[in-house]
């Protein structure tokens, strides 16, 4: 292959979601290439030292570069705290990358890593967040460990309520875990740097390579590889990549990275790790008249990863659906000597939910009146502005219907251990996203801003032109995200593809309608699939969507403190369902997850800072005998956008903890205030 | 994925294996199914310059009554062991462990005696063996000897096996009547190593007093261990369940599990307490009918 000239017509460059289980897959590991090397990376085994001395493979005295905050939620403005490419000067995580080694296979520059001489002097690490507000900066020029402190609302006085409840909840950090790891594939030929990678977004990859390498933007195309997996860990930039496209320029070769699971463990950003003081006051008939909050988001050792944004993101959901007309929250974000935090399915919008919901549920049971009704009793039927900053649309008509759809009351009367979650999702719509459509010899090819990674874009895309162009699906290819045939785009996260990439491909159809109305008088495909069109647009949106959701849950406790999960259901509206089978499977996917969160999955480090959650399997990934029989119902309230798409990628992640752990708080007697929830917990 | 380097071998017969033991003493390793060693090789978390796989070396797979043991040859697949009519018939504490031991890939590649051999405190044969009193029979190049199964395992990792020895068979004395046993596990998830596990055999006499008793435990202390003031409290005993009870406290007391990934020595201990209980329970409600 000449890697200057990839040409779109290269098939293996499409997108087909059925490859996938026709064992047809393209992932990054399958590229093979002359001459190419294969990068292994040295990583610090202290959570926090100084490098005395460092001496052989690529090093911070070869490329001594910064990483550029990209992607999902990046804050390019995080200073001092900004990670470098390789470790200078100090490590901070266990993990970090210290040096990398390249030889011709795997194993040989596995075995070079033993050519690397580093001397440390181990320090005192900053392991939890209550460290880092104890302990001097981690980082030299810093005041203290506060990477960024938000606050949202107005504060007020605590007004004399007659019900005032306060608690301290908090979620573990997660590993995303996709199935396939993150890997890249570098190659620098004639000019141009050529990118292989498994990602979210190729343009972030783009964006941060170009930032962090000073390179010219005309010269790096970023091409998406089949990607088996990210739940938000292969939005944004990552030090391997920096250091193979580097190395690659250097070396004149194909470079080769692929991470290994414990890698992954390790060094892939996690995401939840957060924890909130909330305090609410109430009426006694159950109704919330305001909250404060106190959140905490353990950031580890740089704000190269989501952190800065938790911060305001987290405080500013913290009312949920609810109409509280009070509210006060500040959101500190905590440097600590662990890998960064980053976004996992949701992003922060489960961790809000998951604050107001343990504290609704408290506060039913301190009022002595079903939850349900508590929750209904705090929605409105009419829009709301809350005092955070969240639109929220009139609720209470869904979760009166949600109740009915999802059978509550019946459950509630047979079962003891039984939870159940209201939640407003807020999709990331801003800033858009961008769609090409190419036609020629009678084809249709599709590209998009941002990339599947798995969710099975090319069925919105096909229903879509058919619907716009009367084109048959099978004439229609999506084709893997690629820099060097989308001028902008933003990515695949915050359950914003449907909706942004769907507006996109929306009105590139219709510029492509009026091109083939211009050149012949009238439209028909037939004239369309005759021509030779080529059509782009970056379509910017703005708008603030809601999708309400209420999960239900019901479980048994065992002897030893077991969960079973008994039923675990979902009533959400996704807008218009461009296609009902992908999104029922979405939702089942993150109901695993979900329960994956609330029974089992956790990263759990030492006093010394060390990783003991030392497999995919101690890292809690749910199995198959942890699931029940889904059910999933949908409703179809259209939003305003032409194809009327909603998001949904992230509501299972954000309903079913809630509902799920009030589950197990019925049926185990215990006030539960953290995830996971262990056997540990459980057992009396 | 990539251990370093090493040399590979794979004898047929057993005088080969013992010969390249000694031939390369201090650094070869024996691989029998590669479950527990495979994955500390692709880490590197050890690396030998030398590896004898015995997997192929025959007439170490038997699984037979003979001579008042059930002899159960040391390169035996856990799946044979799970799949033996025998086993299932007979010894329901040996299928009882044998199907609970990881998952069916692991299973169909490991072997008992590497399951033993490992000498991984939380691997589950060794707590059997122990419970049934076996004898494990060990050759090396001068001779043959045989070892009980609760003096084998000296430490974590480490066994009574001296440089260049393979563990050959392992020698269950048939049980009597009344005799009835189990292997309780309680772990995370499917396919796990245990929080706790406990084995118990116990046969009765003619008046249902219990004449002997055997039980091992797993993942509670550096080593597999043998709870030998439980035993000797319940000789001579009816169980009922308040003896059932103070046999699990014995037990309890004869643990030392660590604090670690899979939870506290506190909780460990609150487990094995309520696992040890039931399995007291239920080996002598199968010994009575036996």
């Amino acid at each position: 292959m000449n890697m200057s000239t990839v040409r779109w017509e290269d098939s293996d460059l499409a997108y087909d979601s059925s490859n996938f289980v026709r064992g047809k897959g393209h992932f990054v590991d399958d590229i093979k290439l002359q001459g190419m090397l294969f990068m292994t990376v040295l990583r610090s085994p202290y959570a926090r030292a100084r490098i005395l001395s460092l001496k052989g493979g690529m090093n911070s005295q070869d490329l001594g570069a910064k990483m550029a905050s990209v992607g999902e939620g990046a804050d390019p403005g995080a200073g001092i705290s900004i990670e470098p490419v390789f470790a200078t000067g100090f490590v901070n995580y266990v993990g970090e990358p210290v040096a990398a080694v390249f030889a011709e296979d795997r194993y040989k520059s596995t075995d070079l890593l033993e050519s690397v001489e580093v001397d440390y002097e181990p320090l005192k690490p900053v392991v939890t967040m209550d460290d880092a507000l104890a302990f001097g900066p981690i980082h030299e020029g810093m005041k203290n460990n506060i990477l960024v402190e938000a606050t949202k609302g107005d504060d007020f006085s605590d007004p004399k309520s007659p019900i005032v409840l306060e608690d301290t909840l908090e979620n573990e950090r997660v590993s995303t875990n996709p199935i396939e790891p993150r890997g890249i594939v570098a190659s620098y030929a004639d000019g141009i740097l050529n990118v292989w990678i498994s990602t979210q977004s190729v343009h972030s990859i783009k964006e941060g390579l170009v930032e962090s390498l000073n390179l010219n933007p005309d010269n790096v195309r970023v091409m998406q590889a089949d990607t088996g997996g990210a739940f938000g860990s292969k939005g944004g930039l990552y030090p391997e990549y920096v250091m193979a496209s580097y190395a690659s320029m250097k070396y004149r070769k194909p470079v080769k990275w692929i991470e290994t699971r414990r890698e992954h463990l390790t060094s892939t950003n996690p995401g939840r790790g957060v924890r909130s003081r909330v305090k609410i006051f109430a009426e006694r008939s159950g109704k919330i008249t305001g909250m404060k909050g106190d959140v905490l988001i353990d950031a580890g050792a740089y704000g190269s990863g989501i952190a800065s944004f938790s911060a305001q993101f987290v405080a500013m959901m913290m009312t949920g659906p609810y109409s509280i007309e009070k509210a006060f929250v500040t959101g500190r974000s905590l440097l600590t000597n662990k890998v960064p935090q980053g976004p996992y399915r949701g992003a922060g919008r489960p961790e809000a939910s998951f604050f107001i919901e343990r504290m609704v549920d408290l506060l039913a049971d301190e009022v002595n009146k079903d939850p349900a009704d508590v929750r209904l009793l705090n929605t409105s039927d009419k829009p709301f502005n809350s005092p955070l900053g969240m639109k929220i649309d009139a609720a209470r008509p869904f979760f009166e219907s949600a109740i009915k759809e999802l059978e509550y009351r019946k459950e509630a009367k047979m079962t003891k251990g039984v939870g159940v979650s209201f939640f407003v999702l807020v999709p990331a719509v801003y800033p858009g996203e961008s769609a090409r459509i190419m036609v020629r010899d009678g084809r249709i090819r599709v590209w998009l801003g941002g990339n599947s990674h798995g969710q099975g874009h090319e069925d919105f895309v096909k229903k879509l032109v058919n619907e716009e162009l009367n084109v048959p699906g099978d004439l229609v290819t999506l084709y893997r995200g690629d820099t060097g045939m989308t001028k902008v785009g933003v990515g695949s996260w915050g359950s914003r593809s449907a909706i942004v990439a769907g507006a996109a491909v929306v009105s590139v159809c219709r510029k492509l309608k009026k091109d083939v109305e211009d050149d012949n008088g009238t439209y028909s495909y037939e004239l369309l699939l005759a021509g030779s069109y080529d059509e782009f647009i970056n379509e910017e949106k703005r708008m603030t969507l809601n999708s309400f959701g209420a999960n239900l849950a019901s479980v048994e406790v065992g002897k030893f403190g077991t969960v079973r999960v008994k039923k675990c259901l979902a009533y959400y509206d996704v807008g218009r369902a461009l296609n009902k089978e992908m999104v029922i499977g979405q939702i089942q996917g993150g109901m695993a997850q979900g329960i994956g969160q609330t029974l089992h999955e956790g990263l759990f480090y030492n006093e010394d800072g060390q990783l003991i959650t030392s497999s995919i399997s101690d890292a809690g990934v749910p199995l198959a005998e942890d699931l029940p029989n889904f059910g999933v119902k949908i409703a179809e309230n259209r939003s305003a956008l032409p194809h009327g798409a909603k998001g949904v990628g992230e509501s299972p992640t954000i309903g079913v903890p809630t509902a799920l752990i009030r589950a197990i708080e019925k049926a185990s007697g215990l006030r539960l205030r953290k995830t996971p929830v262990t056997a540990e917990d459980l057992m009396q | 994925m990539h251990p370093s380097s090493f040399e590979y071998f794979a004898p047929a017969r057993m005088e080969e294996a013992l010969s390249l033991l000694s031939k390369h003493s201090g650094e070869a390793k024996i691989m029998a199914g590669g479950q527990s060693l495979i994955p500390l090789l692709k880490l590197r978390i050890a690396s030998f310059p030398y590896v004898v796989d015995i997997s192929r070396i025959e007439g170490m797979d038997q699984i037979k009554e003979e001579r008042g043991f059930l002899e159960i040859g040391a390169l035996t697949k856990i799946s044979e062991l799970e799949d033996s009519n025998i086993i299932k018939d007979k010894y329901q504490i040996l299928h009882e462990a044998a199907t609970q031991i990881a998952d069916p890939l692991v299973r169909n590649r490991g072997t008992v005696g590497g399951n033993i051999s490992h000498a991984d405190p939380s691997n589950d044969i060794p707590a059997v063996v122990i419970a049934m009193k076996a004898k494990l029979e060990v050759i090396g190049r001068k001779e043959k000897r045989t070892l009980n199964a609760d003096s084998f395992i000296t430490d974590s990792f480490s066994t009574a096996l001296e440089e260049g020895e393979i563990l050959s068979k392992i020698l269950i004395p048939i049980p009597d009547t009344r005799s009835g046993g189990c292997y309780i596990k309680q772990k995370k998830s499917a396919g796990d190593f245990s929080i706790a596990a406990i084995a118990v055999q116990m046969t009765l006499g003619d008046d249902y007093k219990v004449r002997s008793a055997g039980i091992g435990l797993t993942s509670v202390a550096p080593k597999p261990t043998r709870a030998v003031k439980a035993e000797q409290y319940i000789e001579g005993k009816r169980v009922d369940n308040s003896v059932a009870k103070e046999i699990s406290k014995i037990v309890v007391s004869e643990s030392d599990p660590s604090t670690d990934f899979y939870g506290t020595a506190e909780f460990k201990k609150k487990i094995l307490g309520r696992i040890a209980e039931d399995a007291i329970n239920l080996s002598y409600e199968r010994a009575m009918v036996k």
